[in-house]
């Protein structure tokens, strides 16, 4: 088993939850109370990494991040080495790509949070930042756990962006999926056979962790 | 004028009704005004309008020469600045929290000590000791209601907003509710606006009443006034309510009470407590007339007088007779053209004890 691989995997898939947990609450609380009109084509830019080909916004995260773009040149100004091919790249274009599968069910928790218990809370003087860390996410954090959890188990098994964006360089951007894929082209099926056996275990218990809390967080905050 | 809440908007919606509120209320002291109309009058837009939760479309509200909303300037205060109460109609209790954590949601930056004596205040002005523990889940209709309004009187609002704050009660608790709630508006110096379409619940909390139909207010008085003698048709289709007079008891005997109503005796069946002064509420179609002075049936209450108007309405006839009060009932034209009344004729008025409805005052 590689295990550089895989820590750097689950370094990539904590960091991109947690950058989605703040990048993404903020975007979900917009797009559940705004009103405005062109609400619909943002939603249509969060979800669109569910319908594009991985490549597709590897290819444009490339592009961005290059050392001709605006944003590849001044992130080299600044911290003194390009963004292509770098943990952070990668990192930039895992948080794009698991996008929606933070948004959607923040945006859907948030939702179903009864707007009346807000606008109490807002009559009882209290303030929409100070409400919404009070009323609006703990009746939604079983939404917020599925979010997080999802982003993280869904940057586990990405493959094409990685491959666009970080190329294959071990220990900085050569992530599990990427090294199964070596290991079979390598004809080294038990290598590969161990650590894929590891990702799905691991993915396993993750996702039966969230869903046995989920319903325990439930049973402690009964709903009307 | 900063001794006043004046409020004139507009709320337009598209493809509906536009919204008219037009109220003034007296800041600083206990006054109940109770917005009074059928459903979709808009009573309780005017209400979100007030609380900041809704921006009036046109118009201006003021509380004590603060500006709440000013549609020229386009400068609204936001909801939190206003520092009223709002009772949800369904209490909106925030599932999560305990009832204590409920109470005291409003005051985070008291310190441990002071909140405390605050929630201990409210427990017991609400008579919800020992259910600080409990989740709203658990608490019956009435308890929330208590909670509801703990919540919003422990911060001492300047202004009490309440939307509907029987309705979702099954009717016994109702009953026992509106007593309650009577009796903790008039202890609490704070001025009230409380939408309702029950007229006995207007009756029973109203300092003041304005009546709401069709999105604009129509007529604002006192309680007796306004169910009484209705401005105009619109409002007394909408109040429903023909007679109501305001009485003294000065008497029980054998399950009845004889209430004094101006220089005439009535007599009601007696009603449960030990208040005195009540709204008498008689409707039309329990009022039968009679030619003369000499009444014929056994029943209990005989009112002498004289025919003031007789109004045709279909099948019907509104006939209002001055018998120390405007009595209003309700006979068949037939019977109308039988008794030949008119305007001057005396007659007398009968109605049942049963028929009085009392509400205390």
């Amino acid at each position: 088993m590689n295990w550089t691989a895989i820590l750097l995997t689950l370094k990539l898939a904590a960091l991109t939850a947690v950058i989605l947990l703040v990048v993404g609450m903020p975007i979900a609380y917009w797009l559940t109370y705004s009103r405005r009109r062109w609400k619909f084509l943002v939603e249509s830019v969060v979800a669109l990494p569910l319908v594009l080909p991985p490549t597709v916004l590897g290819f444009y995260v490339l592009v961005a991040i290059g050392p001709k773009s605006p944003l590849g040149q001044g992130y080299q100004a600044v911290i003194g080495h390009p963004l292509a091919f770098t943990f952070e790249g990668l990192l930039l274009a895992s948080v794009l790509y698991s996008l929606p599968f933070a948004v959607q069910p923040f945006t859907a928790a948030f939702g179903a949070v009864d707007a009346r218990l807000v606008e109490a809370s807002w009559t009882l003087g209290i303030s929409r930042l100070a409400t919404f860390f009070r009323v609006t996410l703990p009746l939604s954090i079983a939404g917020v756990v599925t979010g997080v959890v999802l982003s993280f188990a869904h940057t586990m098994g990405e493959f094409g962006v990685v491959l666009m964006v970080g190329g294959n360089i071990e220990g900085v951007t050569r992530t599990v999926s990427i090294d199964i894929y070596d290991e079979v082209q390598a004809l080294n099926y038990a290598g590969a056979g161990q650590t894929a056996f590891f990702l799905l275990v691991v993915s396993f218990v993750i996702l039966s962790v969230v869903y046995a809390m989920n319903r325990n967080l439930w049973a402690v905050w009964p709903m009307k | 004028m900063a001794d006043e809440m004046t409020a004139a908007f507009e709320k337009a919606y598209n493809g509906g009704p536009s919204i008219h509120g037009t109220l003034r209320l007296p800041v600083g002291k206990p006054h109940v005004t109770v917005l009074f109309g059928p459903s979709g009058s808009g009573k309780t837009t005017v209400l979100r309008c007030l609380a900041g939760l809704e921006r009036p479309s046109r118009g201006r509200i003021t509380f004590a020469g603060e500006t709440w909303f000013d549609a020229d300037t386009g400068g609204q205060a936001p909801p939190q600045s206003r520092a009223i109460g709002y009772l949800f109609q369904d209490y909106a209790l925030f599932p999560h929290l305990t009832v204590a954590g409920n109470i005291t949601y409003a005051i985070p930056d008291l310190n441990r000590k002071e909140r405390q004596a605050r929630l201990d205040e409210m427990l017991r002005l609400l008579r919800l000791e020992g259910l600080d523990d409990r989740r709203p889940a658990q608490l019956s209709g009435g308890q929330q209601q208590r909670v509801a309004l703990a919540r919003v009187l422990v911060r001492r609002p300047r202004l009490l907003l309440l939307d509907e704050p029987l309705s979702a009660l099954d009717a016994p608790t109702r009953e026992q509710v509106r007593g309650e709630l009577r009796e903790l508006l008039r202890g609490q110096n704070i001025p009230t606006l409380c939408v309702t379409h029950d007229w006995v619940e207007a009756l029973a909390l109203a300092d003041e009443v304005a009546v709401m139909g069709g999105g604009r207010v129509l007529q604002v008085g006192p309680p007796d006034e306004v169910f009484s003698r209705p401005a105009d048709a619109d409002v007394a289709a909408i109040v429903g309510v023909e007679t109501v007079a305001t009485g003294r008891v000065v008497g029980r005997k054998d399950g009845l009470a004889a209430l004094e109503v101006g220089r005439v005796r009535l007599w009601a069946v007696e009603p449960d407590g030990r208040s005195e002064q009540f709204y008498l509420c008689i409707r039309a179609e329990d009022v039968t007339l009679e030619i003369g002075t000499q009444p014929s049936s056994s029943a209990r209450n005989h009112l002498a007088g004289r025919v003031t108007e007789v109004r045709p309405a279909g099948p019907v006839s509104r006939v209002t007779v001055e018998c120390g009060f405007a009595l209003a009932a309700l006979v068949t034209r037939q019977a109308a053209q039988d008794l030949a009344l008119q305007p001057g004729t005396p007659v007398t008025a009968t109605v049942k004890a049963s028929a009085v409805h009392l509400i205390p005052r």
